[in-house]
């Protein structure tokens, strides 16, 4: 068949010039080590690359709001630490208040040792991050989160509880609810509160005996009707009426049975088993209501200072006094140090979580690379390839194109 | 027998040698010359003189000189070479489209992702400023990404439109060029010799037309050929073309449509008109591809925009006040226009706008269930008006037509339509097509981020279940101002095992008891529409029962009153970027999940991707198809100068051999009147 010179000519310069630009285009991938620059170069690998571009982002982005939550995690977790130990020095300061062979004035001593723990309680409640978040500020609070009022009151929570989260993916608490860790601790000894609540008889506080803060023997029967309280009365010297009444109507009672007493032995009543000690007068009342969530850590503190502060107690009230200010200083360090384990295991998770936020960041990675990077080894040798596919084309050109007719005419 | 003879057979053939060295070197001189074809000398012997003996030839006479040429295979390689022109300037075109849908860091998916994933230190710290900055700057780098993408796609719509004034410009002048050759070949036709260079050039010229618009051409008598288009439009008749004319799109006048020159004004062409050519590609790409990149792109812009705005306006800012816009749409008020464009030719007075409408029920899917696609409305004239979804400008067959009349809520928008329309008026809406050259940044402060919700969800301090509060969302962020909050959530247990009710306490009193299903929202129905709520309960919470004695678990919703330090609607505007609402489709009562924010980039670059990737392959497809159409016509008509210099050698020896023949005829003369003399 005859071919075109001219055309001949177009076709070869034509090749040789794609072959180049193949050469070249192979040459940039090499350099950028990217296989997909475009998308049209592999539009399945370009979206899959697009899709771990965004998932190593997103790892990355939640990474921060670990380390934000790690960060303030953390700073609680010492906190409660601290609330512990200040709690402890109380306990020691009112063990100490309840020694006998104090006076007066000591009591009033340590009582300004638990003004000055009292203080710096608060302080640790009040605590930043240092950043201007406070860790105890609940779903989101005045600044600061925790406000002293006047008695009755107290320290008072200015926010709303709860916690404060970081996204759904992780969903790590940023703060922590300080109205259930300082405020919301069960009275009592958790489920039920005694009290010596005066002398229906002289209308004063009991002066000569005092009452333990009770145990349950017999969870089954406590509490058989709601909203109900139960009293022992005095009515003598050794004997002793056990009413029950209607926490809204005190004064509506139902006596339920009688006993005699015999110091520092039980009395068993409804599932409870308290002890009384000292030498009750008639009409000595002792009483034992329900656990309700309001023992306050500043409210613990606050009464063993006001009552170590009180002057000319009896013995007695002096041992219900420490008896009593003991039991709600465990009760709000078992609060405390629940929130504490809390935190201790919100930073286990977050340890995990930054596990498995890496090993999620690895495969994003690893997944863009196998979809846009280029192989080396195998763009190396099609480069070769291309190298000597081209260099062929233009010896074989230059040799084709040498060849006429006219070159073996002597004219 | 005279001595005459052998000088005549001598002469003539000297003469028939010479003007074969002529037209073999002409052959030589042209080898490089454009649309040339190779000249042959065609012979005939000259016929003989009859005498007793029997016939004895007169030599060799030149009758023609002919140029080599097949009318299949120049017509294969114009057609083919037409359609290569098409698919290769689509091709070209595409690939300057898929510059502006970058891949990894330079895409406007990673601007989408940055400006979410930048809510999650606002999230962290929510009175932070710095954090709340940084958002803004996302934001207004999102926005302007859009922009730029969408200015580039301008950019290309005006590079379109003057390539296609061109390319018209040419057509037309070959097109005359084509007519002026059929009016000289005509005249040429009674010298009875074809005119081969003339033909060659006008061959040239039509092979030209091709590569801008494919034609057909039928020969006549006279010599003259008329030259065609698809759909048997004339170009060229005899001695007269028809000029082609660039005019503005009926709708869009910044597009360009191709008409006709006609005595009462230019009418448009079709598209199906148009086969081949680089016209072609470039209203291919005009009608279809350029569409397509606008409207997915404002797709999602408008998408996330108005997300984002929604979830600001459910929330509290920093000053305390419900969230602004974050993002406004060019119009005055902030809010998207959506272009619905009037046809030039509508005969009658009506006009069309639309606005984004919420489909009934549907709240917060309704910003964008606006499709990427354009839509038409015609008229009956009688006041009925039907809609079509378009694809590539034609009606696109996978959607049905839908008859719409005035305030239809249709695909996300609603249609107003006033003044009345004649049969056959005709609009254009492009619900999605300026969201991206529109949107902009509409927030300097950062205190308006509204990273609070206006509620607050608090559980009951006794709560001895596993229930919490999950997913919480607002009508509006005029929930806080409800009267009757707040409103406490109680769980009761039911006769059925596993089963529970809740009811609401509120300052109205408590509702009726209705069947929890876990995972469902659970409805607080406000005294208005935009002061409600709805919250999902994750977890099993306590139900209250009489036997034994258990209270419920308590979940109270009152206002929030410490906005600055909550970041409850940060973390939802964190999980916008996890929405599949770009492109979710509203159809017979159910949201049909689209994309998020990431997927819809990827779904684009794919989409684009491919159609590059095709339409390279397909380039180069035609374009081998093409190479090797030419070179079998030019196999035919080509010069080869090795032929040719075996060609030269040949007639050089014949016209030496005639040489000789003269100088044997002259001696032969010598010899006569040697003896004679």
């Amino acid at each position: 068949m005859r071919l075109s010179s001219a055309n001949l000519y177009n076709a070869s310069i034509d090749n040789l010039q794609r072959r180049q630009s193949d050469l070249v285009d192979l040459q940039m991938r090499m350099t950028s080590g990217k296989r997909v620059t475009m998308a049209s170069d592999d539009p399945v690998a370009a979206a899959r690359a697009e899709r771990a571009m965004v998932s190593e982002m997103r790892s990355v982005t939640s990474q921060r709001s670990v380390e934000a939550s790690r960060v303030i995690i953390s700073q609680t977790e010492t906190a409660f630490a601290d609330a512990t130990e200040l709690l402890q020095q109380a306990r020691e300061a009112i063990v100490a208040g309840g020694n006998a062979t104090y006076t007066d004035s000591e009591r009033a001593l340590l009582a300004g040792k638990l003004k000055n723990i009292r203080e710096e309680l608060f302080a640790v409640a009040n605590r930043t991050d240092g950043a201007g978040s406070y860790l105890f500020g609940g779903q989101g609070s005045s600044q600061p989160p925790f406000v002293d009022t006047p008695a009755p009151t107290g320290v008072q929570f200015r926010g709303v509880s709860g916690q404060m989260g970081t996204d759904a993916g992780t969903a790590l608490p940023l703060s922590t609810d300080g109205s259930a860790t300082w405020l919301t601790s069960n009275s009592g000894n958790g489920v039920f509160l005694t009290q010596a609540a005066g002398n229906s008889v002289t209308g004063q506080a009991v002066a000569g005996a005092w009452i333990s803060a009770g145990s349950v023997i017999d969870p089954s029967s406590l509490f058989p009707t709601a909203d109900t309280g139960y009293r022992i009365r005095f009515t003598s010297a050794t004997d002793y009426t056990i009413e029950s009444y209607p926490l809204a109507t005190p004064n509506t009672v139902t006596t339920q049975s009688t006993g005699t007493y015999q110091e520092g032995s039980a009395i068993n009543l409804f599932g409870m088993s308290v002890a009384i000690k000292g030498t009750p007068a008639n009409g000595d009342r002792f009483e034992m209501t329900p656990s309700t969530p309001t023992l306050s850590v500043f409210g613990a503190v606050d009464t063993a200072i006001a009552e170590l502060n009180t002057t000319n107690r009896t013995g007695a009230q002096r041992a219900q006094s420490t008896a009593d200010r003991l039991r709600d200083i465990d009760g709000v360090m078992g609060t405390i140090a629940a929130g504490r384990a809390a935190a201790g295991d919100t930073l286990n998770r977050i340890d995990n979580e930054t596990t498995r936020l890496s090993s999620q960041k690895l495969n994003a990675q690893t997944d863009r690379s196998n979809a846009e990077d280029l192989d080396m080894v195998d763009a190396l040798s099609k480069f070769q390839n291309q190298q000597t596919g081209y260099d062929a084309a233009l010896k074989s050109y230059s040799m084709v194109q040498r060849m006429s007719l006219f070159q073996y005419l002597n004219v | 027998m005279s001595a005459g003879a052998l000088f005549s057979l001598g002469q003539r053939a000297l003469a028939a040698s010479y003007a074969q060295l002529q037209t073999t070197s002409n052959n030589i001189s042209n080898v490089n010359t454009k649309g040339y074809s190779r000249q042959e000398v065609e012979l005939a012997t000259a016929g003989g003189v009859f005498t007793g003996a029997g016939f004895f030839g007169r030599g060799v006479d030149v009758v023609s000189v002919q140029r080599a040429h097949d009318e299949f295979l120049n017509r294969e390689a114009g057609l083919s070479s037409a359609i290569a022109e098409a698919d290769s300037t689509r091709s070209l075109q595409l690939q300057r489209l898929e510059k502006v849908f970058g891949v990894g860091e330079s895409g406007i998916g990673k601007a989408a992702n940055e400006f979410f994933n930048a809510y999650s230190d606002v999230a962290s710290k929510p009175q932070d400023l710095p954090s709340r900055q940084v958002v803004l700057a996302r934001a207004g780098e999102l926005a302007s990404r859009f922009n730029s993408a969408a200015v580039q796609i301008d950019n290309l719509q005006a590079g379109i439109t003057i390539d296609l004034k061109t390319s018209v410009a040419q057509v037309n002048e070959l097109t005359s060029q084509i007519a002026q050759f059929n009016e000289k070949i005509s005249a040429q036709r009674g010298t009875g010799q074809p005119p081969n260079d003339l033909l060659d050039q006008r061959d040239t010229a039509i092979r030209d037309l091709g590569k801008l618009v494919q034609v057909t051409t039928i020969p006549s008598d006279d010599g003259t050929v008329g030259v065609f288009m698809g759909g048997g439009q004339a170009l060229v008749l005899n001695n007269s073309s028809i000029d082609l004319v660039a005019m503005p799109d009926a709708y869009d006048s910044s597009k360009v449509s191709i008409g006709i020159a006609g005595q009462g004004g230019s009418q448009t062409l079709p598209d199906s008109f148009f086969t081949g050519g680089s016209i072609t590609g470039l209203l291919r790409f005009q009608a279809s591809d350029l569409t397509d990149a606008r409207n997915l792109l404002g797709q999602m812009a408008l998408g996330i925009g108005l997300q984002v705005n929604e979830q600001q306006g459910k929330g509290v800012d920093l000053l305390g006040q419900t969230g602004l816009s974050m993002f406004r749409f060019a119009s005055a008020s902030g809010l998207p226009t959506l272009p619905a464009l009037a046809s030039s030719l509508n005969g009658g007075s009506a006009s069309v706008s639309l606005t984004l409408q919420s489909p009934a029920s549907l709240t917060a899917a309704s910003v964008s269930s606006v499709q990427a696609a354009d839509y038409r409305i015609t008229a009956d004239g009688s006041g009925g008006f039907s809609m079509q979804r378009l694809k590539g400008g034609a009606p696109d067959p996978q959607y049905s037509a839908v008859t719409v009349a005035n305030n239809s809520v249709v695909e996300g928008f609603r249609i107003s339509i006033s003044g009345t329309a004649s049969a056959g008026d005709t609009f254009l809406l492009q619900p999605a097509g300026g969201a991206a050259r529109d949107i902009a940044l509409d927030m300097s402060n950062p205190k308006l981020i509204a990273a609070a919700t206006p509620i607050s969800a608090t559980l009951g301090i006794a709560n001895a279940g596993t229930g919490k509060v999950g997913a919480l969302t607002v009508d509006s962020a005029a929930v806080g101002t409800n009267p009757n909050l707040p409103a406490t959530l109680r769980f009761q247990t039911t006769a059925t095992p596993g089963q529970f009710t809740y009811t609401w306490t509120d300052g109205a009193g408590t509702s009726t008891a209705a069947t929890w299903v876990p995972g469902q929202a659970i409805v607080y129905a406000g005294t208005n529409a935009t002061n409600g709520f709805s919250v999902r309960i994750d977890g099993v919470p306590v139900a209250s029962s009489t036997s034994p004695v258990v209270a419920s678990d308590t979940f109270v919703f009152a206002a929030n009153p410490y906005a600055a330090t909550d970041n409850n609607n940060a973390n939802a505007l964190l999980a916008l970027r996890d929405n599949p609402l770009i492109g979710a489709v509203w159809s017979g009562g159910t949201l049909q999940a689209g994309a998020t924010a990431a997927d819809a980039y990827s779904n684009i670059l794919a989409d684009i991707g491919v159609r590059v990737q095709s339409a390279k392959a397909s380039a180069d497809l035609s374009a081998n198809v093409a190479i090797e159409a030419e070179k079998n016509r030019l196999g035919k008509s080509g010069v080869n100068l090795d032929e040719e210099a075996a060609r030269l050698i040949q007639y050089q020896q014949s016209y030496q051999a005639a040489a000789k023949m003269l100088q044997v005829a002259q001696s032969i003369f010598d010899t006569l009147l040697r003896t004679a003399g």
